[in-house]
């Protein structure tokens, strides 16, 4: 049955900023794509080695599900497989195809070549976070809040999902830009509804 | 009470023979599919051994009869799917409710590269054709519409494990009374991406392959379908000749550890045998024959060889990779190995892994080396694991 959920958190990285609720964490102008990341990853001291091996919309991804369920997230509310995640961007894995592509003149890299599809990084957030639930990702000209929100409303109205984790996450070269959205059926006191328009208004804000 | 799910026909085709009896002669015989590649046009050639169906596409078009779409894929698949139906010869089929579940995971492939050839050189140029069909589910529908099967498609694809999935998937229709009678299986044909992919990976042995042994090098790419013809209860009465046997248990697991890699201690692998177990309400000691997965890459055999210690140790039964004969077929090995292991059954035999020498030093068994018949099998597990973790066992056992 269809009934309200709500967006519980947000983040965004874009732009070398990371912003959470509309609130700046961590600025670091004028770093390049790969300084800038590492920069994310040591600010909010995590430690996660595996963080090192991933392709780049790996790490956008990986950063931003970490920052958004950091503090904010009541994981033992929920069994893992009522956690899913449904992603969109609009290059899929082009960033990382390239460089793969780039090492065939040489040897061909088996460690870049395991990241050339986009929903790798679904798989390393749900392996980070013991999540089971239903995924899917999906490659879109733009950000689609619509079509998102068709998706996640589905799988929580038919109970295939208790929460949802649900956005954009996209990279090709030096631009970037990942919102993700916690989506749950409870109301915390933050919480806007989980609505086209309200992540439209979240994701244009930066 | 869900009702039991038989199988009434196989039918296969791979490096080592182009139906059911030539398979079985090829196991008699320990004959290995793998060559020099001489039908793929690669620059691997002559330096990676693969498993090719000894058949040109022309040749498979001649077996089949021109189809819309004549990508590998589909001609390959359209052979033993329409072996396992003729086999099956189920009486007034056109009154059942019939699917077609069918796997794989290149799709047209083949027919794409042979596009991007001509297009690459020059944008204005490639038949568009080509590329028509370049999803997996095309495949399915060709084969679909050439077996006159239209109540039910679907086409699963999960890597390695994907006809394994779509055995499962096949059965829960017909358990939950959605089809009487459901063609499931899957096909795969050799293309340069899959080599190409492969090979990036690090994990084709430039020799034959050799599962399960100390010194394996990776595996070998082949190619081929396989099918099984499930019917109900009520569709196994009915039959003419009486059914193979039944698909007792299944599970899917998935050790969510990494894209390429199974984690070492075998989880998935693990879950997977222990739930299909669960399923049809056995235990270890009752399982009469493993048709292990097997690819013979270090990562596969060490994890899978955990999974088995774990859950049989002490007491273990046979097991044998059939991939020392068809190579690693990907999206077709869990169907082909399907066929392997009903006709395990029904002829009470237990294949022999080709080139073993010297056991996995971590590992306090080792795969059968002889072509053995006459055994008494009742159960046979079928393991089916693919990239991204996807774990699949089967358990078939006699009627």
């Amino acid at each position: 049955m269809a009934t309200n959920k709500y967006i519980s958190s947000t983040c965004t990285i874009a732009k070398n900023a990371v912003s959470k609720n509309g609130v700046t964490l961590f600025e670091n102008p004028g770093a390049d794509i790969t300084a800038f990341q590492l920069s994310v990853y040591q600010h909010f001291h995590f430690n996660y080695p595996k963080f090192y091996k991933m392709d780049n919309l790996s790490k956008l991804g990986w950063l931003t599900a970490e920052i958004l369920l950091k503090d904010d997230f009541e994981r033992f509310n929920y069994e893992p497989e009522e956690i899913g995640v449904v992603l969109t961007n609009s290059n899929s894995s082009l960033d990382n195809d390239l460089k793969y592509l780039d090492t065939i003149s040489d040897i061909p890299s088996p460690s870049v070549f395991v990241y050339t599809l986009p929903n790798i990084v679904i798989g390393e957030i749900c392996i980070r976070n013991n999540f089971k639930g239903e995924h899917a990702f999906f490659i879109q000209e733009k950000f689609d809040p619509a079509f998102i929100a068709q998706q996640v409303n589905y799988l929580l109205d038919n109970d295939i999902l208790e929460t949802c984790i649900c956005g954009w996450a996209d990279v090709l070269g030096q631009d970037y830009k990942a919102t993700l959205f916690l989506v749950e059926k409870k109301k915390n006191e933050q919480a806007l509804l989980f609505s086209p328009g309200n992540m439209d208004s979240i994701f244009n804000t930066i | 009470m869900s009702q039991s799910v038989y199988v009434a026909g196989v039918g296969v085709i791979s490096a080592i023979g182009n139906n059911v009896t030539e398979h079985l002669s090829a196991f008699e015989r320990g004959e290995a599919g793998m060559a020099d590649i001489t039908l793929l046009n690669t620059i691997h050639r002559h330096k990676l051994p693969v498993a090719e169906v000894k058949l040109t596409d022309e040749e498979l078009i001649a077996i089949t009869g021109p189809t819309t779409h004549n990508s590998r894929t589909a001609l390959l698949s359209l052979v033993a799917a329409r072996e396992a139906l003729n086999d099956a010869a189920i009486p007034n089929l056109q009154e059942l409710r019939t699917g077609f579940v069918s796997a794989n995971s290149v799709g047209g492939m083949d027919k794409s590269e042979d596009f991007f050839v001509e297009f690459l050189a020059d944008n204005s140029k490639g038949k568009l054709k080509n590329v028509f069909d370049h999803e997996c589910g095309s495949m399915t529908e060709i084969v679909a519409d050439q077996l006159g099967i239209t109540d039910f498609m679907t086409t699963i694809s999960t890597a390695c494990s994907s006809s394994a999935n779509a055995i499962f998937y096949a059965a829960r229709l017909i358990k939950n009374n959605m089809l009487d009678v459901a063609v499931a299986g899957g096909v795969d044909a050799l293309t340069k991406f899959t080599l190409n992919g492969f090979n990036t990976l690090m994990i084709l042995d430039k020799e034959f392959c050799k599962p399960f042994d100390e010194h394996r090098e990776g595996l070998n790419l082949g190619e081929g379908a396989g099918y099984v013809v499930l019917v109900s209860d009520k569709v196994a009465k009915t039959l003419t000749k009486p059914a193979y046997c039944k698909l007792s248990g299944y599970n899917n697991s998935n050790d969510a550890y990494h894209q390429t890699a199974s984690s070492p201690e075998g989880t998935g692998s693990y879950m997977a045998m222990k739930g299909a177990l669960a399923k049809s309400d056995l235990q270890p000691s009752d399982i009469s024959y493993i048709n292990l997965h097997g690819t013979g890459t270090q990562n596969n055999d060490s994890a899978e060889g955990t999974a088995v210690k774990r859950l049989f140790d002490p007491n273990y039964p046979p097991v044998s990779s059939t991939k020392s004969f068809t190579g690693h077929t990907l999206g077709a090995s869990g169907g082909i190995e399907a066929v392997f292991s009903v006709l395990s059954i029904k002829h009470g035999l237990i294949y022999p892994n080709l080139r073993f020498k010297t056991r996995i030093s971590d590992l306090p068994f080792e795969p059968e080396t002889k072509y053995l018949k006459g055994q008494d099998i009742k159960h046979v597990m079928s393991n089916s694991f693919g990239f991204g973790g996807n774990c699949t066992s089967l358990i078939f056992s006699a009627v």
